[in-house]
């Protein structure tokens, strides 16, 4: 990149960060608020379900749930508590845990490292299988690579991540992988392999496409027919070209991987941020809903603002 | 002389079907052969049957000799090594040519660096510099394709091949879709070439790009070279009559339309000024169109005729200024647009298209299947998709759906800039036809000063002093 490269880059990089930060506001504002709603219209008795996830279903009694109630302050009206809420999220404190009683931020903490882990190794993944595929159908579009292909990632989407993610515990059951479980790199085979498997079914269908606009592209047959060898013609006027449809849908397949995520780490005991999402809906730990909520959401806006960057540094055209 | 390109009985086919046939010519270097031709003649077939980039579902007959050494016109690994060294091809559209993610310098400078390798290599930026400053692009050089006009698009595209040395240069439909001023641009380019000794091949529709280019020139007709000989002599005295069609279909040599009668104001507009963003188009533009009238807006692309026409038909608002409608009644002002592919619903029959408008404006279903035979289409056309009709059907088509309207006056947007000599002529004689038959007005917008002059009573020019 030269100075004047990096002069326009850095001028059109102002109106993105501006955008998303707004909706790093907005989305938080939102998935704050809805989450808090959300719990408070659940059927059946808030101090109850807390009170049996401290002690257990077998312990609890209408006086533990009592004694719950009061130390929470549970019956206070829901506005009090939305308030409450909004109090110490502007002090930059997501509060404790109601069911474990440490702060949430700190189990946020944990958490996130293993999710960033799984969904890393998730996309990784996907692009070990999906580039492959996709060069291979977009060189012979209509070949049986492309169609073969086509079927397979109909096939793999339709399928939601939770049946698929049973399948594989199935099909690998007798290949010796855990299919619970962390600590080791094989207990992060499976959920990752099953959420990139989702991500490629869509990615070598887009890496299909891209190439093969590429080599109908008026711009690669005029950088052959002026000289260039096959390598260079490829190199210097294919591959930029051919990934800014790639990179651009990665931004669309973040919605997968946050859902997949959720899903998958709950199937296989992955200790993410999702795993701890479902445990604290189950317990109305609304404070832990409240984090983890917030927290993937805006890890949500901060990935598709890096993919914006990505975009604006490959393509001269949106500066 | 001594023969740099020689082409032998070359043929194309498709399956049984001949696109080209037994086409033979030689070329010395410092000579221009000009092929021209209607659309669909094969001309540009021939451009990459010598280049040997055909697409693979054709097949090629004959033999191609590039300095000396001749190869099969079907071998195309023989003549890929001489890709930029040997033959330059400059691209149809430059702007689609051009890598739309890099630097224009560095688009030349990558052909003095990797292709012509006669040890100057680094030197290649600054020799790149110096080519796109002798065509005047100085400034440009750190610009993207995107950034820059159609006619400097080209002419970093015939700097990017020219770079390269080739002896011999084709230049396949080098003018298409552009206007006057970028056209005679591109014709001082490739006469530059000429006299620096390069050997040239054009393809075109544009009989006068052909005579500016002199040489030679051969008429192809369904694939057949009908006619050739020096350029002047062939123009003067056509000897093929199909070579006489050709010249008598162009807009300057049409015979005069009589001026219809005109009637009581239309539309008046006055003091219109439009730009957008910092650009700006034109200001202080009074006009006024009366019943009947045609009125032609000429001027260079960009200039801002179609944004005028968009102004007087209400469907813009200008920036200041006013225009008054006398119109009878609603959708009496009709326009017909430059691409009628782009005009119609892809994915539909013609028609459902024709059944839906009739269904939208209360009309008699059956108005349609005259107003088709008048303008001499066949009413079964309308059962084919727009992308199944060629393209001078479907403007005639385009029409009818116009005339369905009973429109008072109707703002023609280029409507024949895309059709190839022949078909332009028929189109607009059927256009001008059924206005006359009608009464209705005509607002012509065409960068054709011939055809301007031949159509239209009245010409108001729009030039780019802002």
């Amino acid at each position: 990149m030269n100075a004047q490269t990096l002069i326009s880059f850095g001028r059109s990089l102002l109106p993105v960060l501006l955008r998303r930060g707004g909706q790093a506001l907005a989305v938080g504002v939102l998935v704050g608020m809805l989450s808090f709603l959300m719990m408070r219209w659940l059927p059946g008795d808030f101090a109850y379900r807390i009170a049996a996830g401290r002690y257990g279903y077998d312990l609890v009694s209408a006086e533990a749930a009592e004694a719950v109630r009061r130390e929470l302050a549970l019956d206070a009206p829901w506005y009090v508590a939305l308030a409450g809420w909004w109090q110490q999220l502007l002090a930059f404190d997501l509060g404790n845990s109601l069911v474990i009683g440490t702060p949430v931020i700190d189990e946020i903490r944990h958490q996130l490292g293993h999710t960033l882990m799984l969904a890393g190794a998730a996309l990784g993944l996907s692009l070990l299988i999906g580039l492959p595929l996709g060069v291979a159908a977009g060189l012979r579009p209509g070949g049986w690579a492309d169609r073969l292909g086509l079927l397979v990632s109909v096939a793999l989407r339709a399928f939601p991540p939770f049946l698929l993610g049973l399948l594989m515990v199935i099909v690998f059951a007798g290949a010796d992988l855990p299919a619970a479980g962390h600590g080791e790199a094989a207990n992060l085979f499976l959920p990752a392999l099953t959420l990139a498997l989702g991500l490629a079914a869509g990615s070598s269908r887009i890496v299909r496409e891209a190439i093969r606009n590429v080599l109908a592209s008026e711009h690669y047959a005029f950088a052959q027919t002026k000289g260039l060898p096959l390598s260079l013609a490829v190199w210097r006027h294919a591959l930029r070209n051919m990934a800014l449809p790639v990179v651009a849908y990665l931004g669309v397949q973040l919605v997968f991987v946050i859902e997949g995520v959720v899903i998958l780490e709950t199937l296989f005991a992955w200790p993410g941020i999702g795993h701890a999402l479902v445990h604290a809906v189950f317990w109305r730990d609304v404070p832990m809903i409240q984090g983890t909520c917030l927290m993937l959401a805006l890890c949500f806006v901060l990935l598709n603002a890096l993919v914006d960057l990505l975009c604006l540094a490959l393509d001269p055209r949106h500066r | 002389m001594k023969r740099i390109l020689a082409v032998d009985g070359l043929s194309v086919r498709a399956g049984d079907n001949a696109l080209l046939r037994d086409v033979s010519f030689a070329l010395a270097p410092g000579e221009a052969l000009t092929l021209v031709g209607q659309s669909g003649a094969g001309k540009s077939l021939l451009a990459q049957a010598i280049m040997g980039n055909l697409p693979d579902a054709l097949q090629a007959a004959g033999t191609v000799e590039v300095a000396g050494v001749a190869s099969a016109a079907a071998d195309h690994h023989t003549r890929r090594p001489l890709w930029g060294r040997q033959l330059g091809l400059l691209p149809q559209e430059p702007w689609l040519a051009l890598d739309p993610t890099m630097r224009i310098l560095a688009q030349v400078e990558e052909t003095y660096r990797h292709v012509r390798r006669d040890g100057n290599a680094a030197n290649a930026r600054q020799r790149a510099r110096e080519a796109l400053a002798g065509l005047g692009l100085q400034d440009k050089a750190g610009h993207y394709p995107h950034q820059i006009s159609g006619g400097m698009a080209q002419r970093v595209a015939f700097a990017a091949v020219y770079a390269g040395g080739a002896p011999i240069l084709i230049a396949d439909e080098p003018t298409k879709g552009l206007d006057r001023r970028m056209r005679d641009e591109v014709v001082t380019l490739l006469r530059e070439a000429l006299l620096e000794g390069c050997a040239l091949l054009t393809v075109t529709h544009d009989l006068e790009v052909a005579e500016a280019l002199g040489g030679r020139l051969a008429v192809i007709e369904q694939g057949r070279i009908v006619e050739s000989g020096a350029t002047t002599t062939v123009m003067q005295a056509p000897q093929h009559p199909y070579t006489q069609a050709l010249l008598a279909a162009q807009p300057r040599n049409w015979p005069a339309e009589p001026a219809p009668a005109s009637g009581q104001p239309l539309l008046t507009a006055q003091g219109l000024a439009k730009a957008f963003g910092r650009q700006r188009l034109f200001a202080g533009i009074d006009l006024c169109v009366h019943a009947g009238e045609r009125l032609a807006l000429t001027g260079p692309s960009g200039c801002g005729k179609t944004t005028l026409g968009n102004i007087l038909l209400g469907v813009l608002k200008p920036d200041a200024g006013r225009v008054v409608s006398h119109a009878a009644r609603p959708f009496a002002f009709q326009k017909l647009y430059q691409d009628p592919v782009a005009a119609f619903p892809a994915r539909q029959t013609l028609r459902q298209t024709f059944a839906d408008l009739c269904r939208l404006h209360r009309l008699d279903p059956g108005a349609a299947a005259p107003l088709l035979a008048e303008l001499g289409l066949d009413a079964a056309l309308l059962d084919r998709l727009p992308g199944e009709v060629s393209g001078g059907e479907l403007q005639r088509i385009a029409i009818a759906r116009i005339l369905l309207l009973k429109p008072q006056l109707v703002f023609a947007d280029e409507p024949t800039s895309r059709l190839d000599a022949i078909t332009q002529k028929q189109t607009m004689a059927v256009l001008l036809r059924a206005l006359e038959r009608s009464g209705a007005a005509l607002v012509l917008v065409t960068h054709d000063d011939a055809l301007a002059e031949r159509v239209a009573g009245r010409r108001l020019a729009i030039d780019t002093a802002y």
